[in-house]
């Protein structure tokens, strides 16, 4: 085999350098034509990203979770549409590869259409898949383009993709190194066989994702051809040199603008897989100098025996949806952006596993990393003008649920629900709170689905959806909030339900100057309730999650981590109560404008009792409005207990340092405090 | 404030005397080349004290006070909660910003970099 090495994968994510002809090409660009071309780029790609939503069957391609991309000959990124940011980092790798390993045998064509979606050759995990096409231009290779999406079918061992209970990649299912699955422009039909058969539990949205990727890679080579035609193959390949020149000049002046220094982040998880343990899921060390970043993970817990593992460039694509949404946010999402940073992962990490490893929730792995780097760059960019762009981090929960079975309509299908993924809360702003529901913190893109769609492509209903109060993490500027659906089988015998995600233990982002992180969530489902009066409590507007909670309908609240193996739920019975974490809080809550807390209790986004005791706000019985005079006071008494209960530093570790969790939950942890592997891992 | 960067959101860097200082009421808070949380109030809070249990049983939308703790961040004269930081009991607090001094006076020296009136670092044009 010749998958490729980490260090392989790291040199595929930079530049490559220009050759002669390009350079001479650079002069065909002239100012003004450039700013045009690159705005043809984009339209281009925006096209195809229209065409790749149109084109999905799922409910995550259909929801808009996906990228589009065009590259140059080499192979580095140029421009895409997102979408998914992290999906970015993938195809310079795997195009790289397939230029180095494929050349000769089977040799590449013009027509031909390539595939992957394994990690260990460059992917983020197994359900995300890319398709990849050769632009060639009066028969030369001058370009590639690709389509990526995430498909919640591989035939693992549980449905959905996302297996919580696989213990090595061979629990996961199809697993793809770089191939060609279609010559001549055409797709073999005997590979469309075999991902039928890998998706026989979903075989409609496994195919037709699948045709849809093939379809949007060619639209935009389609595009690009007649770009090609209309503006000459000196142009275009000089454009395509000039916005990655141009990207990385953009990324270098804007990091040479802060402070030079060390910034650390340390964040924690509950769970890998079915198995609860306390884990420092990352440990971000950042380094910038001048105008470099280096980002080092060691210091991160060993990898463990489920599928809660992040490959190196996962990994990486996961820090692209924070850079490429806050950072660069006005660069060209670009291979030339990343030029500037290099990256140290530990072996034998969670964030660097073995290549046996299981990395199918390798998104779970991936959420401490994708909170540290909101909160080192937070830091590091306080400082300077670019101060508004400083945010605490996104939600970053991921609480995907996975139903399955035989639909009303007769069909099989294995689907993941997108209203939760794509309802966290945005972190708060250093001017303003988080967006409520904002979107998806993979895909800042992506779309809630209608609650008329999800009840008519799958056997449910959704007697309510909500925004979630106190979900948000509180602050001076609030997190925005999460929500909540319930869903309940309907139209058929049963569905398998499973679900992803940790943080019903504790939460992984960190807050950022003195606000609070979001509540953890636990998975919950209800046994006994009395669904008719339930739904006639939706259908008249009355039924909430504070009534539901409160047992208001009778049964039984079950409460698990969220994270759940595959289970029946019958017909007309609760499948599970579907929540979105808030964003972060920043700064302190005591510093947050008395009339926004009232608005917010109004709003149903806190409580009465957040409203008091965290945010120190006194309201007027009578009128129930902010009472101004008792709210400063209140909060000046407050500001005095603290100075009177805190502790010095030495004062505070003469207890604090001699405490550890219980032994019992570090099983997953590491070596106590520093997470080093102790113990290697062995899997079957 | 000439030669002071605004750095966060309750804190202050004097470059020239190599001090942090509380944003709100202007507190030494201790040597700019050492963490600044050595200079803050430290205080340990179950964290169902902040997200309180909305349910019974083992998972209740409060993080598990036995796996996860919140430190909050005084500062001493005014009481401002400067950061906080949820860690597992016993570990240790983070150093989350060691900004390099002396690469600072050397760029703001050569004019690379310069303060604006806001405090705020930008690339000097």
């Amino acid at each position: 085999m010749s998958y490729p090495s980490l260090e392989e994968k790291l040199a595929a994510l930079k530049v490559s350098e220009p050759t002669a002809y390009e350079r001479s090409c650079l002069d065909a660009v002239s100012p003004g034509d450039y700013e045009i071309g690159v705005q043809r780029t984009a339209d281009i790609l925006d096209e195809g990203y229209e065409v790749f939503m149109r084109s999905s069957r799922s409910q995550m391609g259909v929801a808009g979770d996906s990228i589009v991309a065009m590259f140059n000959a080499q192979g580095d990124l140029v421009n895409a549409s997102a979408g998914t940011y992290l999906h970015a980092v993938i195809p310079p790798i795997v195009i790289k590869y397939i230029l180095k390993n494929f050349q000769e045998n089977p040799g590449i064509a013009d027509g031909d259409i390539w595939y992957t979606n394994d990690a260990l050759y460059g992917g983020i995990h197994n359900p995300d898949q890319v398709a990849i096409m050769p632009v060639f231009f009066e028969g030369e290779l001058v370009a590639w383009t690709a389509a990526l999406s995430h498909t919640t079918e591989t035939g693992a061992c549980e449905p959905g993709g996302m297996p919580v209970s696989a213990k090595s990649r061979f629990d996961e299912g199809m697993n793809l190194p770089p191939m060609k699955i279609g010559h001549d422009h055409v797709l073999r039909h005997d590979v469309i066989e075999m991902f039928a058969a890998f998706g026989l539990r979903s075989e409609t949205s496994v195919t037709v994702d699948l045709r849809a990727r093939c379809t949007t890679a060619d639209r935009v080579r389609v595009r690009l051809l007649e770009m090609f035609a209309r503006e000459g193959k000196d142009f275009v390949t000089g454009l395509f040199r000039r916005m990655l020149i141009e990207a990385e000049q953009g990324a270098r002046k804007r990091l040479a603008s802060w402070p030079d220094g060390v910034y650390r982040c340390a964040t924690f998880s509950d769970s890998a897989g079915t198995e609860h343990g306390l884990m420092r899921n990352c440990f971000m060390t950042m380094t910038k100098k001048d105008d470099t970043l280096h980002l080092d993970f060691t210091g991160t817990s060993p990898e463990n025996g489920s599928s809660y593992n992040a490959h190196p460039q996962a990994v990486i694509g996961h820090l692209a949806n924070y850079i490429y949404e806050y950072v660069f946010h006005d660069l060209p999402i670009s291979s030339a952006t990343f030029q500037p940073i290099d990256f140290e992962f530990p072996p034998n990490s969670m964030l660097s596993p073995a290549p046996n490893a299981a990395t199918s929730c390798a998104v779970m792995a991936a959420t401490g990393a994708m909170s540290s780097i909101a909160n080192c760059v937070g830091r590091a960019r306080f400082g300077t003008t670019e101060w508004r762009q400083v945010t605490a981090s996104l939600g970053n929960g991921g609480n995907a649920s996975v139903l399955a079975g035989v639909s009303q309509w007769g069909m099989p299908f294995a689907d993941m629900l997108a209203y939760t993924i794509n309802t966290e809360g945005q972190g708060a702003r250093s001017h303003s709170d988080g967006i409520n529901a904002y979107g998806f913190p993979w895909c800042a893109f992506g779309r809630a689905p209608d609650v008329e769609n999800m009840e008519n492509e799958l056997p449910m209903l959704v007697p309510f959806s909500q925004h979630w109060p106190d979900s948000g993490g509180a602050g001076k500027h609030r997190g925005g909030v999460g929500t909540a659906q319930l869903w309940v089988t309907h139209h058929v015998p049963y569905v398998v339900f499973m679900s992803i995600a940790d943080n019903s233990i504790v939460q992984t982002p960190q807050p950022l100057f003195g606000g609070y992180t979001m509540c953890t969530c636990p998975g919950l489902s209800m046994e006994g309730v009395d669904i008719p009066e339930l739904l006639r409590a939706g259908d008249e507007g009355t039924l909430d999650l504070a009534s539901l909670l409160a047992g208001k309908y009778g049964g039984q609240i079950v409460s698990e981590t969220y994270a759940r193996t595959a289970r029946p739920v019958m017909s007309d019975q609760v499948i599970t109560l579907g929540i979105s974490t808030g964003g972060a809080g920043y700064g302190d809550p005591l510093d947050r404008d008395p009339q926004a807390v009232e608005k917010d209790v109004t709003d149903g986004l806190i409580s009465d009792w957040s409203a008091t005791n965290v945010y120190a706000v006194r309201f007027n019985e009578r009128t129930g409005r902010v009472d101004p005079e008792a709210t400063t006071a209140f909060r000046r008494e407050a500001l005095a207990e603290r100075k009177a209960r805190g502790k010095t530093w030495d004062e505070f570790h003469e207890g604090w340092s001699q405490r550890k969790p219980p032994e019992e939950v570090l099983g997953l942890y590491g070596s106590w405090p520093d997470a080093a592997v102790v113990n290697p891992l062995m899997r079957m | 404030m000439p030669n002071t960067i605004h750095v966060a959101e309750y804190l202050d860097l004097d470059v020239d005397s190599e001090r942090w200082h509380c944003h709100s009421c202007g507190q030494d808070v201790g040597d700019a080349r050492d963490n600044y949380k050595k200079g803050l109030l430290i205080h340990e809070r179950d964290p169902g004290e902040v997200h309180p249990p909305l349910i019974d049983g083992e998972f209740t939308f409060a993080p598990n006070p036995e796996w996860i703790r919140i430190l909050e961040f005084y500062c001493p004269g005014c009481g401002r909660q400067v950061e906080t930081e949820y860690l597992p009991p016993g570990h240790p607090i983070t150093h989350d910003t060691e900004i390099d001094l002396d690469s600072l006076k050397r760029k703001l020296a050569a004019g690379e970099l310069r303060i604006d009136e806001h405090g705020k670092l930008e690339v000097a044009t």
